[in-house]
């Protein structure tokens, strides 16, 4: 049996739109999306964003209903078996909230094992050893609001952890935090992948699923574009180059001069402070630098490479561009 | 105790101790559960300064119900929005206790710290005023008072949801505040009002509180008197945690259908 598996799920959200002609604005988030993950598998789901990579983890974590499709989790569905669900799983968001600001980190984690049914033995020897996994064993007894970003981060992780769940979910859990605690905390989801849980992670960070994940699926707009290994994926642009060119200000009409050149497969443009990096994808190799440069003639440029391509060079040619 | 409901009790006591845990650094929580009380009562003895003690007691527990009432419509009331605005409800309904477990812990911290009303207004009669206060009758008055909790806690869980899924209901909170004062009869007996407003009274489960507790406290009611509003208690807080149940039921999965357990 599969820990997840996911058939043709789909979610619409609908907003009202004005007072007095009210009309209905119908949103497709996930659009008949269909994987499944192995037990023990670190399953990686990518895709920019609104592209439906939280609001499919909501549905599978049993907080979003969906529109139409089925989700089973460990065989049980995620509609109608909701209470066989949530204490086998465990799951975080990405961001500061949904901590008890005022509470210190060790109440929210005896809050919370309390609501997981974990017994008050195993309580008092875990939160310590959950603390020192993730770093917090000096700062446990402070108040949550006097936490930087990545410690809430970690005290999330910590929470997810205390009645050991089968199978975790972690909704961009590195997001915002700084490159050490970043990489601490990949330390951590390596550690639970050795351990044998199930995990699906979402990550805007492709060396970080490059890094961790068994399998990655991309979806973009609310559709599953690729599912396969990371190796397998980056075979997929294999027979491309990337030419990256530093550029100032470049304006859409250069950009659109660039993409009609016929040998160009896919460009994305990556803001950097004072400039942008425009990265464009060809067979071409290093032949398309001239035509390239005489097509961005009046833009104010840098340095031009060319290189071999990534993982992130495979995602950005499955989603067309969006970054 | 079988072990779904030893994990239950526990869910409710911790739910309540770190609602207390927060609650004791709100400064709304804190005017709203010893100031306002104080000063209602404060008004009230200096009103009846010229009628001598008689009627002491009656303002000191009918005060310490204004603080009742005002801590559960406010604290209570916003107990599930105040979540979804932390960003936690999501936490509480992801994980395997029942929602109305939790709820019912924080309203029972709730219901209980503001208990501190009556305190303050006891403190307050006694030591600035020089009243000497008696309970007429101490162990009917604490089972009166539990009952009332009871009560008190239950019909939190009706409001709480109700407010999730009608803001618009939620606007009145403020409105329905006082009318709850005087139909209940805490301040002066519902016999001062006009003869309609008496059904509206006891459809109302803390008239039958303020009923039990004062009834109690000044010895003026007979045992069966006591006895039925303690029925009606009872009655009421079958009849609400009915309610709440198909409640939270009904908000649980409109919010999951909504999208609308936490905020973006």
């Amino acid at each position: 049996m599969n820990a997840i598996e996911v058939r043709d799920l789909r979610r619409v959200y609908r907003a009202t739109i004005g007072v007095v002609r009210r009309k209905i604005k119908e949103v497709v988030a996930v659009d008949g999306i269909r994987f499944d993950v192995r037990p023990g598998e670190l399953f990686g789901l990518l895709g920019p964003n609104g592209a439906g990579k939280t609001t499919t983890v909501k549905m599978l974590t049993t907080l979003l209903i969906p529109t139409g499709g089925t989700a089973r989790i460990l065989g049980h569905d995620v509609v109608k078996e909701a209470s066989a669900i949530r204490p086998r799983i465990g799951f975080i968001f990405g961001g500061e909230r949904g901590l008890y600001w005022r509470l210190s980190g060790v109440d929210n984690l005896r809050y919370f094992a309390s609501l997981y049914h974990v017994d008050p033995d195993t309580t008092r020897k875990r939160i310590p050893y959950l603390l020192d996994l993730v770093g917090l064993a000096d700062r446990g007894q402070e108040k949550v609001e006097g936490y930087s970003r990545g410690m809430k981060q970690r005290l999330h992780i910590a929470r997810t952890l205390l009645h050991d769940p089968e199978v975790l979910f972690l909704d961009e859990p590195t997001m915002g935090l700084d490159p050490v605690g970043a990489r601490e905390l990949r330390q951590v989801i390596r550690n639970l992948q050795s351990e044998a849980k199930t995990i699906l992670l979402t990550t805007h960070y492709m060396f970080e699923a490059d890094a961790l994940c068994d399998r990655i699926a991309v979806i973009n707009h609310g559709r599953l574009v690729a599912l396969d290994t990371p190796v397998a994926l980056k075979k997929l642009v294999s027979d491309l180059s990337v030419i990256e060119i530093e550029v100032f200000g470049i304006q859409e009409q250069a950009l659109e001069r660039v993409r009609s050149l016929d040998f160009v497969d896919t460009v994305a443009v990556e803001d950097l402070d004072q400039k942008q990096s425009l990265r464009v994808h060809s067979a071409a190799g290093s032949e398309a630098i001239p035509p390239l440069l005489e097509a961005l003639d009046g833009v104010r440029m840098g340095k031009v490479v060319v290189r071999e391509p990534t993982l992130e060079d495979a995602y950005v040619r499955l989603v067309g561009g969006n970054v | 105790m079988s072990r779904k409901w030893k994990v239950y009790l526990r869910a409710t006591l911790i739910a309540a101790e770190m609602t207390l845990r927060q609650n004791v650094m709100d400064g709304f929580i804190i005017f709203t559960v010893l100031i306002q009380p104080l000063l209602i009562a404060l008004l009230a003895l200096w009103m009846l300064k010229a009628e001598g003690g008689e009627q002491v007691i009656f303002i000191v527990v009918g005060s310490g119900m204004t603080g009742l009432w005002s801590s559960l419509l406010f604290i209570s009331g916003n107990s599930i929005t105040s979540e979804r605005w932390t960003g936690t409800l999501e936490m509480l309904v992801g994980q395997p206790t029942p929602v109305p477990v939790i709820v019912f812990g924080k309203n029972l911290a709730n219901v209980c710290q503001s208990l501190g009303s009556m305190v303050v207004a006891y403190l307050l009669s006694a030591v600035i005023f020089g009243y000497e206060l008696q309970i007429a009758q101490p162990l009917l008055f604490l089972i009166s008072l539990l009952l009332g909790i009871i009560a008190f806690v239950t019909f939190g869980l009706i409001i709480a949801p109700v407010f999730v899924m009608n803001p618009a209901v939620q606007g009145w909170q403020n409105a329905m505040e006082f009318p709850v004062y005087i139909l209940s009869g805490f301040l002066f007996p519902i016999a001062l009002l006009p003869d309609w407003t008496t059904p509206l009274s006891y459809i109302l489960a803390p008239y039958w509180a303020a009923r039990a507790l004062h009834g109690t406290s000044s010895g003026g009611a007979s045992f069966g008197e006591v006895l039925f509003s303690w029925a009606m208690l009872l009655l009421f807080s079958a009849f609400y945690a009915g309610i709440s149940a198909f409640l939270f039921r009904k908000m649980l999965h409109k919010t999951r259908v909504d999208a609308t357990l936490g905020f973006q």
